[in-house]
């Protein structure tokens, strides 16, 4: 206060919240906050704060300490916004989240034959599946975030499935992908980067969701009309190898799934529009049993008039702390993803804090050293999916069709000068068949992503390119395929 | 709630668990005698590879030189290292401001994860030589200990907690060990103003004086005091979890304090004990001799001395009068002071009957036994599996959009009231039953295993994601936190098939009434399936076994008959019994549909026939059954075309596994 120092500490501010009210908060870029609860009980987004840690904030974070019983929390850092609500649709959420475990409880009680009781004979026994949909900004993601961490918490040991067909959403990786990670701890909240926790490293993690082994499909752009075949394929993918999973582990398919989608799967023309095709997909693949309906009663009546005999609809509020983002946010908020996926979360916490923890990690364990290797061209193979490689439709002259489908793999060479290959973002796939006669043309659409790669140089006088790895491990003689994203220096 | 950190999870534990028997061996050097304010350290063992013996030094340089280079050694927890320098200091008292410096610098400048080893030789001197250095520390402990505190990962900020608590009453006459202002600063900036008692503070102290406990009745097992004491505090502990005022919180900590301060030895004359004294003897040679091992044994941790001897508490001390509006208290009765509490009205005991408050009237009697017996059952909420499908169901709240609406959610009694035990360092929450401590302990062992590798490793990286196979097969190599190696091969998943083969033995199905006395066998092994009594669920059930289309299986043979046919050793099998797929049309023969395609593309996998994949299963040729799983095909018609959106062949697969509805 007398003194003035060089680099500003902000003093710490104490907030007292009421039962059930939360502090919000928006950060601008290269900002951070900490927040440590001194008193009471707090959760961000379903994630229980441990008292007097401090939990760091970074990347554009937008979130919510919310609390059910009161606390104080303690914040240092300028946020670009921060204030408190009294008016939260959480008892409502809370509500929906009993009714989806009563759906657990009956659905494990089967599976171990435990006696049913009379007033119970006619209760169904399938443990909740769920779509959830809404418009942009309805907060679906974080209502898919609290509905699994509130399962989790639950002390019963549930593993619920975290499905995400959202390719413009970075999930636990980067975007681009459609993909699926079981859940057995709760998610924590600190990064734009990582909305639905982290996939695996090798550095020792204290918490389930910072080590998630998730199952993904490189659709490769953020937008799903660009391709809604390839979009329709990968989530039938995704749902057969889902129900493998549970035909092995019938306990573990009691916890259910829960399944965050895309915005265009709720708005734009309806009648000939792909969206209805692809939330089908869904419901097919994933044998979904409730749509949570967020925010929108013309949306509600829509899928109450489609799918309403067949399974529950039920619409919730969406949450007043929803932030509207523009298109530049979602770039910059893309450009977080790529970075945390190869060097880790790298986040300066604000001036004066020098405890404190992302994610519920220590700073130095979410720091991560990539790999870049000079390789030949002829080390890997790369693809490029459809249409995409080859001259835009209303270039073709009329009346000629398309030489090469959607669905087409092509092969890009890195030589050729408009590959676009350089700096652009590769999906490397597992392994295909060893058996040759098991190969079939499409085999690349139905391959898993193992990783990411960037081209960061192309020689074309030596035939060489520098790689991008996120670890040293070797990728020769594999597949990869490019999309549409592109990896920008920070 | 503060950690139970069990003697036996952290194998290295900062407080040795003494031998009984062991200690009373010791011979006592009694040259030495006159400097210490405790009895003095033993001569070494032998099996222990001491440096060289310090020399004397009367050149402050050389002395400095010397102590300065032997600290730059002390870099692990290495009871030989905290001994030698220990021994050094009290050899030179004059040089008493040097050490302070060195061992300042010395914690200062190493990294965060180094720096307890300083910390436990600065305790080491102060309690065992006292003065000079106890007032030299203290001039520079409260700095250096905060500032070490706020680095420092939080399983060493526990330890330094425990630490800190231990200084309190390790002065003569049991004050402070570096006074009063000092320790009171200290206590302010870890658990805040110490006139606002936090809840962490109390369950800190709580847990303090229950590890003290334990080790007593570890060291002691004859002597069942302990155990009472154990009992009563843990009840308090969880009224503490539960939520009482601030005031309420305040007299508590002021009566485990007194309770402290008396339970301490007299410090003048101290009674002969009836049994050897393992709790209060130096850290020094607290352990027993290394069994023999085949390699470099590891250094042993200095384990500092716990201020309390608990197996020494006399019976009648006469105490300073508690400051707290309480009754008067039996400072040595754990449980007097939890019955006051609750007869007071300091604490008010959630639920309706208080058998714990009203049957301790007379508590000075009741063996500690009767304790376990006269708890009250429903101050632990078990929350076994049928007690909350039983709670869950109770709720009522239907699936619809106005029930959702409307209903007030029991969440917060979900949530947090039925799991009141939560871990401090992650925040994750534990019912309050022999299971949930169980899974505590085991959460606990997972966070100081993750914390132990911290440093191994540095340079960490991103993995590759686990291939489909293992996904599939759950070979989740991630459990405990530790990511997949980074590899892309599909097999070394040995250990991980340990773990899974684990799980399936731990699945059970309910025998249905009637049915107990009927030998039900395996269809796959044809072995009797074995039942048993779970106390979880109440009630009788078949282990390692799994219902699937109304059989029962063992879930081992069930899995292993499925993994079969979906492993890619059958899939290849399968696959070559198709031959060679050919450009031609493909007649699928259980649908008979021909396919249009021309690709070169595999048959879909629409003939796997959902929610009925009963082991063990036929591969008959010309059926793609578990073959091709990852590969949804479309015909060369935009399957979107049509009016479902559903691909044609898998809509027939669909077809007989209609969309659920509930
Ligand atoms: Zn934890
Ligand atoms: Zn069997």
């Amino acid at each position: 206060m007398s003194t003035s120092t060089d680099t500003p500490i902000s003093e710490p501010k104490r907030w007292d919240l009421e039962p059930e009210s939360e502090y919000r908060f928006e950060l601008d870029p290269g900002t951070s906050l900490a927040i440590k609860l001194v008193e009471g009980q707090a959760e961000v987004f379903g994630f229980e704060l441990a008292e007097a840690k401090v939990y760091l904030f970074g990347s554009e974070c937008k979130a919510a300490v919310y609390t059910w019983k009161g606390c104080a929390i303690q914040v240092t850092g300028v946020p670009s916004t921060e204030y408190v609500s009294n008016e939260t649709p959480m008892r409502i959420y809370a509500n929906l989240h009993i009714a989806l475990e009563q759906m657990r409880v009956r659905a494990l009680r089967q599976v171990r034959g435990s006696p049913v009781p009379s007033q119970e004979a006619n209760a169904r026994s399938d443990p909740p599946r769920v779509l959830v949909v809404g418009p942009e900004h309805s907060g679906k993601t974080t209502i898919c975030k609290i509905l699994t961490n509130y399962a989790v918490r639950a002390g019963q040991g549930w593993t619920p499935f975290l499905v995400n067909v959202d390719p413009g959403e970075g999930g636990w990786a980067a975007p681009g992908t459609v993909s699926v990670a079981p859940v057995k701890g709760p998610i924590p909240t600190a990064s734009s980067a990582n909305p639905l926790g982290t996939a695996a490293t090798n550095a020792p993690m204290s918490l389930a969701s910072n080590t998630l082994l998730p199952l993904a499909y490189w659709y490769g752009h953020p937008q799903t009309k660009r391709n809604p075949l390839l979009m329709d394929r990968m989530t039938r993918n995704l749902g057969e190898n889902m129900n493998d999973r549970f035909e092995l582990d019938p306990e573990g398919r009691a916890s259910g799934l829960i399944v965050d989608t895309p915005s265009s799967y709720a708005s734009g023309p309806s009648a000939n529009d792909h969206r209805h095709k692809l939330i089908n997909a869904c419901i097919d693949a994933f044998k979904i049993n409730v749509i949570v309906v967020v925010g929108h009663e013309k949306l509600n009546v829509e899928m109450q008039r489609s799918y309403g005999a067949n399974l529950m609809v039920v619409k919730i509020p969406k949450s007043g702390g929803v932030v509207e983002l523009d298109s530049s946010y979602r770039d910059r908020v893309t450009n977080y993803q790529l970075h945390a996926y190869f060097y880790g979360q790298v986040i300066k916490p604000p001036a004066g804090i020098t405890n404190g923890s992302l994610g519920g990690e220590s700073l130095t364990d979410l720091v991560l050293s990539p790999s870049s290797t000079v390789i030949n061209f002829n080390d890997i193979i790369i693809y490029r999916i459809g249409s995409d490689a080859m001259a835009p439709s209303d270039a073709l002259p009329v009346g000629a069709r398309r030489t090469v489908s959607e669905m087409q793999p092509v092969v890009v060479d890195p030589a050729s000068p408009g590959s676009r290959l350089l700096n652009a973002v590769l999906a490397l796939l597992s392994p295909q068949a060893s058996d040759e006669s098991e190969r079939y043309d499409e085999e690349v659409l139905d391959l898993t992503l193992v990783g990411f790669l960037i081209i960061t140089n192309i020689d074309i006088t030596t035939k060489k390119m520098t790689v991008l790895a996120p670890n040293r491990g070797s990728f020769t003689g594999r597949t990869a395929v490019v999309g549409s994203f592109e990896w920008q220096e920070q | 709630m503060s950690h139970v950190y069990p003697q036996s999870i952290y194998g290295q534990p900062s407080y040795g668990v003494p031998v009984p028997g062991f200690s009373a061996q010791r011979a006592t050097p009694a040259s030495y005698q006159q400097h210490y304010f405790q009895p003095p350290p033993p001569p070494q063992p032998q099996q222990q590879a001491a440096p060289p013996q310090p020399l004397f030094h009367s050149d402050p340089n050389s002395f400095r030189r010397d102590f300065t280079s032997r600290l730059s050694n002390l870099t692990i927890n290495s009871r030989v290292h905290i001994q030698d320098l220990s021994m050094m200091a009290q050899d030179h008292p004059h040089f008493s401001s040097i050490v302070a410096q060195s061992l300042d610098h010395h914690i200062r400048q190493v990294p965060p994860w180094m720096k307890l080893p300083g910390f436990y030789l600065l305790d080491a001197i102060s309690k065992n030589v006292f003065e000079p250095y106890a007032s030299v520390f203290s001039r520079i402990v409260t700095s250096l200990f905060m500032d070490a505190y706020f680095q420092v990962d939080s399983s060493t900020r526990n330890k330094m907690e425990e630490m800190l608590l231990t200084w309190r009453t390790a002065g003569p006459e049991h004050s402070p060990l570096f006074g009063p202002e000092t320790q009171d600063r200290l206590q302010t900036s870890v658990w805040g103003d110490q006139s606002f008692a936090t809840k962490n503070q109390v369950l800190s102290e709580l847990q303090f004086t229950l590890g003290q406990m334990e080790r007593a009745l570890q060291a002691n097992p004859r002597d069942r005091t302990p155990e009472g004491h154990i009992h009563v505090l843990n009840q308090l502990r969880r009224l503490v979890e539960r939520g009482v005022s601030q005031p309420e919180l305040r007299q508590i900590l002021e009566q485990l304090r007194t309770l402290a301060r008396s339970a301490l030895p007299p410090p003048v004359v101290r009674p002969p004990p009836p049994t050897p004294r393992p709790v209060a003897a130096p850290y020094y040679n607290q352990h027993p001799p290394f069994p023999p091992q085949a390699h470099a044994p590891p250094p042993r941790p200095y384990s500092h001395p716990p201020p309390l001897s608990f197996n020494s508490i006399p019976q009648a001390v006469d105490v300073a009068p508690p400051q707290a509006p309480v009754p008067a208290l039996l400072p040595s009765n754990l449980e007097s002071l939890m019955a006051s509490l609750v007869k007071s009205g300091v604490l008010s005991v959630p639920g309706t009957s208080t058998p714990t408050a009203q049957g301790t009237s007379t508590p000075e009697v009741a063996p500690p036994l009767a304790l376990s017996e006269r708890e009250d059952p429903s101050a632990v909420k078990d929350m076994n599996t049928r007690e909350y499908r039983n709670f869950i169901l109770s709720e009522p709240i239907a699936l619809t959009t106005s029930d959702i609406t409307r209903a007030r959610p029991r969440i917060v009694e979900l949530l947090y009231e039925r799991q009141t035990s939560q871990c401090k360092q992650c925040g994750i929450r534990f019912a309050d039953t022999k299971l949930g401590k169980k899974r505590l302990e085991d959460h606990l062992d997972m966070h100081f295993r993750q914390n132990s590798k911290v440093d191994q490793g540095r340079g960490h990286s991103r993995s590759w994601f686990t291939s489909l196979e293992n996904w599939i097969h759950d070979a989740s190599i991630n459990e405990k936190g530790k990511g997949p190696a980074h590899s892309l091969s599909l097999t070394s998943t040995k250990v991980d098939n340990a773990k899974r083969e684990e799980e399936l033995r731990a699945q059970f199905v309910v025998i249905p009434p009637g049915a107990e006395a009927q030998s039900v066998s395996c269809p796959i092994c044809k072995e009797t399936l074995q039942s048993e009594f779970l106390e979880d669920e109440e009630e009788w059930v078949w282990r390692n076994a799994v219902k699937k289309d109304d059989k029962i299986y063992h879930a081992t043979c069930h899995a292993e008959a499925t993994t079969s046919t979906s492993s890619i050793a059958a899939r290849l099998r399968t696959e070559k019994q198709q031959g060679s797929r050919s450009a031609t049309p493909e007649v699928y023969p259980m649908t008979g549909i021909q396919s249009t395609t021309l690709r070169s593309t595999p048959p879909p996998s629409l003939l796997r026939k959902s929610g009925s994949r009963s082991p063990p299963q036929l591969i008959s040729p010309g059926s793609k059954v578990a073959g091709v799983k990852r590969k949804v095909d479309h015909h060369d018609s935009d399957p979107l075309e049509d009016g479902t959106g559903t691909p044609p062949f898998k809509k027939l697969a669909l077809s007989s596994t209609p969309i659920p509805s509930s």
